[in-house]
């Protein structure tokens, strides 16, 4: 906040009025505005966010009452006070249940405007304070997860950074067994970084959060572009990775980031549990107010005891023979999470030995 | 005559991080200073004018190493060091490379000249480097 000195508008028909008020605050450590009727004062409140308002009751067009009403909207903290000729208790009550803070019955000493300006801008302070502070824990709420995340991850990367240094040969030479050992480290902890980012990715999915950052996508050139960004690691497994055409661009209602990680989730394990030789291909389609998109591999399939559950956190299908797959058994979850928060649907299709199907429905805008 | 070797500033406030890339950056010959934080980072561009400056970009703040970036390529005290090559490095490498990449444009900040991931695997980094300083 600035070192300005605190602003009171005083609005107020009488000119003697507001200009002996003006003098007394100006004396007293504050700056002071004035209008001389209720539409002026509230273009000022708007225009120039005062900290608190004198405000007269009996004013010609717009009422004090009026101000009352009207005053919260432009500003919720604001302190209004009303100054009003004729002190009577009905008056006074009313407009302290319209919000005022205080009154002044006419005419005041000096002293006593000063002392309650004084207790009302003590209360101004506590409030902006208080509201100061809840926006903090907010942010702090809402960078929690990224903290956290920086936390977690520095250390360990900076381990893998020693590591990478030594395997490189670049601090001496290092013989096979140990070579070898490091080796097995390294990828533990790259294991450890995985999890993680899809634990912290889990804890980030928030729908209200998604649904913000809403917009019209289209869901083919999304997938054109993870496709070619995911080219090196099917290639590495020798699969092939195909997307039919749509002659008209297929739009969807989402929000970008989120969904090009359920499609790399997805695509990524098309990849990964395909045995060399075997395809990828993803199909678009409209169905009704949805598209659909499938993700089909010809991959080593999965169990139907399994399906139930591969939505499930941690939930590894372990098989018994093979290779020992990679992953940290959350990608499909996150997947889930996201698509949910969209409105949509995933389901999965499988038949052992000769392939998955998932199909994710998104909403059309 | 020979010409001394490229001179390169690593600014990261771990300092095993800083142990860590050093044997790269020698590996390739090159000289190596570091900084552990914005103002010793200020002092060592200015004193040493490196040839190139590596940037943990999640020092204190995340705002920390975009707004030494702008400044280096901006602020008139940098006038000096204004084409140094910038490489930003961070540990909060995301899918599909994208979600926290440099986004400061947006807010008329000048990004980097490049952008890397840690850990940082050495033939990708000297081959980046390589390429920032014959340009």
């Amino acid at each position: 906040m600035t070192e300005q000195k605190p602003l009171v508008l005083i609005i107020d028909d009488e000119e003697a009025m507001r200009d002996s008020c003006t003098q007394i605050l100006l004396k007293s450590g504050f700056r002071a505005e004035t209008a001389e009727d209720g539409a002026a004062g509230l273009k000022k409140i708007k225009d120039l966010g005062p900290d608190l308002v004198l405000v007269d009751l009996k004013m010609p067009g717009i009422s004090g009452f009026e101000v009352l009403d009207r005053l919260k909207n432009l500003d919720p903290h604001i302190i209004p006070i009303v100054i009003t000729g004729y002190a009577t208790v009905d008056s006074a009550v009313e407009a302290m249940k319209k919000g005022a803070y205080d009154f002044l019955p006419k005419p005041f000493s000096p002293e006593e405007l000063r002392i309650i300006i004084r207790r009302a801008y003590e209360r101004r302070k506590l409030i902006l304070e208080a509201e100061a502070l809840r926006t903090e824990k907010k942010l702090l709420e809402e960078n929690f997860i990224t903290m956290v995340s920086h936390q977690l991850r520095s250390p360990l990367v900076t381990i893998q950074q020693y590591f990478e240094v030594i395997l490189a040969g670049m601090v001496g030479p290092v013989d096979e067994k140990p070579k070898e050992m490091i080796f097995k480290a390294r990828d533990r902890l790259d294991g450890l970084l995985h999890l993680i980012n899809d634990w912290l990715d889990l804890a980030r999915i928030n729908k209200g959060q998604i649904v913000d950052k809403f917009k019209t996508l289209d869901i083919q050139k999304m997938l054109e572009k993870l496709i070619d960004f995911m080219r090196p690691l099917a290639q590495e497994y020798g699969v092939a990775v195909e997307l039919n055409t749509a002659p008209a661009p297929l739009l969807v209602l989402g929000d970008e980031e989120s969904l090009e990680q359920v499609f790399t989730n997805l695509i990524n394990n098309a990849i990964k549990y395909t045995k060399p030789g075997g395809r990828v291909h993803l199909n678009l389609k409209i169905d009704a107010g949805f598209i659909a998109v499938a993700v089909e591999d010809t991959g080593i399939g999965i169990a139907k005891e399994h399906l139930p559950f591969i939505f499930d956190q941690f939930y590894q299908v372990h098989r018994s023979q093979g290779k020992k797959m990679k992953g940290t058994g959350l990608g499909l979850s996150i997947a889930k999470k996201i698509v949910d928060a969209h409105n949509g649907t995933i389901d999965v299709s499988s038949e052992p030995d000769a392939g998955s199907t998932f199909i994710v429905r998104l909403p059309r805008p | 005559m020979t010409k001394t070797s490229p001179k390169i500033l690593v600014i990261d406030d771990d300092p095993d991080f800083r142990e860590a890339v050093a044997p790269i950056l020698k590996s390739a010959l090159y000289d190596v200073i570091s900084a552990a934080n914005p103002a010793e980072a200020k002092e060592k561009i200015l004193s040493e004018k490196p040839d190139l400056i590596l940037l943990d970009i999640m020092m204190d703040s995340l705002f920390d190493g975009f707004s030494l970036c702008h400044a280096i390529k901006t602020s008139p005290e940098y006038a000096d060091v204004q084409s140094t090559p910038v490489i930003f490095v961070s540990a909060v490498k995301e899918i599909a490379g994208s979600r926290f990449q440099f986004k400061g444009d947006e807010q008329g900040m000048i990004g980097p000249d490049d952008y890397i991931d840690k850990p940082v695997k050495p033939a990708d980094l000297l081959a980046r480097i390589e390429k920032l300083l014959k340009s």
